[in-house]
C-alpha cells in the first residue's frame, strides 16, 4: 500500500458569506476576491506542507492542474513540482496530471516532464488529465467534442517522444511537426510511471487498461458514492483480461485524524464544511459540458445514478454538516485507530493499492495539516501497509522505489 | 422520414432526411436545437416546395460527426448531399446554427446554392453584442433567452419536447440534447465565429437575412452585420418573434420570405 499527500490549493481568504454571494468558485468567480500577498503566503504554505509529509515518510506528493478556481490555485502542476524536486529527496512527484488536450504543441508536457524526472532522480509520476469542463472547455476554449481525441493524439506523440530515437516526423490531425526531438529525455525507461484521473468515464477505463496504466478516481466522495464507478471498473478490466493488480488504481480520501473522535470535529469541522461548501462548488451549467461526457458514459452514469446516492449531490452543494459528511463516509475522521479501521475498508473494498490522502482541506491551518500529516505518517499509515504488499508496484516511480527500500535498510538495521 | 447513406470523406454517414412536397427544391438546415421533423413552417414550405430536410451529422440518430473537423467540411459534406441527391442546384434556407452552415455553403460552394435565405444566424461574433453562451445556459434559461414569449404556444412546443415522459425518456431525452449540443460546439464552441466574415463577400446568391424582433441570442447587429457583408442582401426583422420567427410568427416570416423564394 502506497500513500500520498495531497491537497488542493485552496484560496482561504473568501468572505464569509461566499457561498450565498456566488454561484460557483470557478470559471468567473471574481478575481477581485484573490489578494497575491495572501495568494503567495498561502501557496508558499501549501509547499510546506508537502515537504513536510515528504519528511514523515509519505511515499508521493501529489499535484494536479486546475484553472479559474478559488478551490486549486495550480494552473500548472508542473511549477510546484519543480520547486519539490529540489527541496525533496525520497517521495515521488506525483503530476496528477497535465491536461494534454490543451497544450499546443503536446511535446512541451513530454518537455516538463523529462525536466522534472531528471532533477527529481527519477521520481517522477506522469499524469494525464482530460481536465474537468471547468478547466478544459469553459476556461480554456476546447469544444468538449473535440477533447478526447486532441488528448488521444497528445498522448500518442508524449509517448513516442520518449521512447522513439528522434528526430521523427509526426503528421498529427491536432499537431503538425517536422522535426520531434525533445531535449531532456526522462530517467525511467521506457517512461515514468504514468496515472490517469477519472471521473466515470467508461472511455477512460478502456484507454487505462490498454495501456496498463494507474486509474484514478478523484471523487472527494467517499466509499459508498465511488463504489459503484471503481466497482464498474474492474468488473471492466477483468471483462477485458486487463491487469487486476490493485497498485493500478488510486483514490482520493479526505481524512482528518486526532487524539479522539471528538478532537476530530472540534479541530476539522470548519474547514471540511468550507470545502464542500465554498471551493469544491461549480456551478451546474459548468460542471455539465454537452459532449464532455459521451452518450455512452451518459446512459451507464444514469442508470448507477441510484446505487451513488442521492445524497451525493447535497454533499457536492455544500448542504451537509460534518456530522453527515463523517457518517455517510464523504469523510474519513476520527482516532487513529478510527481512521485506520475506515481506510482499510474503503482500500480493501475498493482494490485500491495507492491512496490519495488528502490531508488539508478547505481553510484548514498549516498547523492543523501538519499535525494531521504526522498522525497519519505516524499512526495510521503503519497499520496499512500490509495491505497488497504482495503485488508488484511498478506505478509507483523507481526513485521512490529505491528510496522506500533504503529506508527499510535503516529501519531494519536500527531495530 | 428515412435514414439517408451520404458517402463522404472516405466515411459511411447516417443521417435522417425529411422530404416532402413538390416544386422548386430547398434545402433546409436547422438549428442548434435540432431537427425539426414536420413543424408547421416546414409543412408551409411543403406547399411551394420540395423540401429537404436532413438532420445534421451527429444530431438525433444522425451519425458522422466524428468525420466532421470543421466548418470546410459541413460546406463540403452539404454540397455532396446535394450532389448525391440528384440536385444541380437548389435553394437554401438555412436557420440559426443551419445559418451558419447554409452562409458557409454558400461562399464556399456558389454553384450550388441558388437563392439563400438566412434566419438569426449564427456565424459572427461582435464584442458590442456578445451572444449568451448556449452551453452554460440550462434548458430552461436558454428557452427564456429563445422566445419573444416562452409561454406562447410555439415555446411550449419545444418545451415538451425536452421534456420526455417517464424516467428513461427523460434520462434519453437530456441525452439527445447533449448529443445535439455537443455537436453544434464543434462550430459554436467557444465563440461561434469560425472566420465567416471574410468569406461572406464571396456569396453569389440573391441572399434575405430574416431575424427576430426580440431574439436574445442573435441579436439586431448580427442581422445587419450579416445583411451589409452579403452583397445585395436584403434584412427583414419580424416583430413579435425571437430566435424561431418562422415558428412564432408563422404568416409575417412567409409574407417575406413567400415572395423571396417565388421570385416575385
Amino acid at each position: 500500500m502506497r500513500f500520498h499527500w495531497f491537497a488542493e490549493a485552496t484560496y482561504p481568504h473568501l468572505p464569509p458569506d461566499f457561498a450565498e454571494r456566488y454561484h460557483s468558485a470557478w470559471v468567473d468567480v471574481p478575481q477581485a476576491l484573490f489578494e497575491p500577498e495572501k495568494g503567495g503566503e498561502v501557496l508558499n504554505g501549501f509547499l510546506n506542507m508537502y515537504e513536510y509529509a515528504s519528511e514523515v515518510g509519505l511515499d508521493g506528493l501529489l499535484v494536479n492542474e486546475h484553472h479559474q478556481t478559488a478551490g486549486a490555485m495550480t494552473p500548472s502542476p508542473n511549477l510546484m513540482a519543480a520547486a519539490l524536486a529540489r527541496t525533496t529527496k525520497d517521495a515521488a512527484i506525483a503530476v496528477i496530471g497535465n491536461s494534454i488536450a490543451l497544450y499546443n504543441p503536446p511535446i512541451r508536457v513530454a518537455e516538463e516532464y523529462a525536466h522534472l524526472d531528471c532533477v527529481s532522480g527519477g521520481r517522477l509520476i506522469a499524469g494525464f488529465v482530460v481536465g474537468t469542463p471547468m478547466d478544459s472547455s469553459f476556461s480554456y476554449g476546447i469544444p468538449p467534442a473535440e477533447i478526447r481525441d486532441r488528448f488521444a493524439e497528445a498522448h500518442q506523440l508524449i509517448r513516442r517522444a520518449w521512447e522513439e530515437p528522434g528526430p521523427f516526423v509526426f503528421n498529427g490531425k491536432w499537431t503538425k511537426l517536422r522535426y520531434v526531438n525533445p531535449w531532456p529525455q526522462p530517467i525511467q525507461k521506457p517512461h515514468p510511471p504514468v496515472w490517469v484521473p477519472g471521473g466515470g468515464s467508461i472511455e477512460t477505463w478502456s484507454f487505462v487498461t490498454e495501456n496498463d496504466y494507474c486509474y484514478g478516481h478523484l471523487s472527494f466522495s467517499g466509499l459508498r458514492s465511488a463504489r459503484p464507478v471503481v466497482d464498474g471498473y474492474w468488473e471492466y478490466v477483468d471483462s477485458v483480461g486487463g491487469n487486476m493488480n490493485p497498485n493500478r488504481m488510486a483514490f482520493t480520501q479526505i481524512i482528518c485524524v486526532s487524539e479522539t473522535d471528538a478532537q476530530a470535529e472540534a479541530e476539522y469541522k470548519e474547514a471540511v464544511e468550507f470545502f464542500y461548501r465554498n471551493t469544491n462548488k461549480a456551478s451546474r451549467g459548468f460542471t455539465n459540458a454537452p459532449g464532455y461526457t459521451s452518450k455512452a458514459s451518459m446512459r451507464w452514469q444514469q442508470e448507477i445514478a441510484e446505487k451513488r446516492g442521492q445524497d451525493r449531490n447535497a454533499a457536492m452543494q455544500g448542504e451537509m454538516g460534518w456530522k453527515d459528511y463523517v457518517d455517510k463516509g464523504f469523510v474519513i475522521a476520527g482516532s487513529p485507530a478510527t481512521v485506520r479501521d475506515r481506510l482499510r475498508e474503503v482500500v480493501t473494498e475498493l482494490r485500491v493499492g495507492q491512496l490519495i490522502a488528502c490531508l488539508h482541506m478547505g481553510n484548514l491551518s498549516e498547523e492543523q495539516a501538519r499535525k494531521n500529516t504526522y498522525l497519519f505518517a505516524k499512526e495510521v499509515m503503519p497499520g496499512l501497509k500490509d495491505i497488497w504488499s504482495d503485488w508488484d508496484d511498478l506505478w509507483t516511480p523507481q526513485g521512490r522505489r529505491e528510496a522506500a527500500a533504503r529506508e527499510q535498510a535503516v529501519s531494519a538495521a536500527g531495530h | 422520414m428515412t435514414m439517408t447513406d451520404i458517402r463522404v470523406f472516405d466515411a459511411g454517414f447516417r443521417v435522417q432526411v425529411a422530404t416532402l412536397g413538390q416544386g422548386r427544391p430547398l434545402l433546409y438546415l436547422h438549428g442548434y436545437d435540432g431537427f425539426p421533423g414536420e413543424a408547421p413552417y416546414i409543412a408551409r414550405l411543403a406547399k411551394s416546395h420540395q423540401v429537404i430536410v436532413p438532420e445534421h451529422p451527429g444530431f438525433g440518430s444522425s451519425t458522422g460527426i466524428d468525420h466532421i473537423d470543421g466548418i470546410l467540411d459541413i460546406a463540403l459534406y452539404y454540397r455532396t448531399l446535394i450532389e448525391q441527391m440528384g440536385f444541380d442546384r437548389v435553394d437554401v434556407m438555412g436557420h440559426s446554427l443551419g445559418g451558419m452552415f447554409a452562409a458557409e455553403l454558400a461562399a464556399i460552394c456558389p454553384s450550388v446554392v441558388d437563392r439563400l435565405v438566412l434566419v438569426a444566424p449564427f456565424g459572427l461574433w461582435l464584442d458590442e453584442a456578445p451572444i449568451p453562451d448556449l452551453f452554460y445556459l440550462g434548458p430552461m434559461q436558454l428557452q427564456r433567452a429563445t422566445w419573444h414569449n416562452p409561454e406562447g404556444a410555439a415555446a411550449q412546443q419545444a418545451l415538451s419536447q425536452l421534456g420526455g415522459g417517464d424516467k428513461q425518456s427523460a434520462g434519453e431525452a437530456i441525452i439527445t440534447r447533449a448529443g445535439n449540443l455537443s455537436a453544434a460546439g464543434k462550430f459554436l464552441w467557444p465563440i461561434p465565429d469560425r472566420g465567416l466574415a471574410r468569406r461572406l463577400p464571396l456569396i453569389k446568391a440573391p441572399t434575405l437575412v430574416v431575424t427576430g424582433e426580440s431574439d436574445r441570442l442573435i441579436s439586431a447587429p448580427y442581422g445587419e452585420a450579416f445583411a451589409s457583408k452579403i452583397p445585395g442582401a436584403r434584412l427583414v426583422t419580424i416583430a413579435e418573434a425571437g430566435h424561431v420567427p418562422m415558428a412564432e410568427q408563422l404568416d409575417a416570416f412567409f409574407e417575406h420570405v413567400g415572395a423571396f423564394l417565388d421570385r416575385s
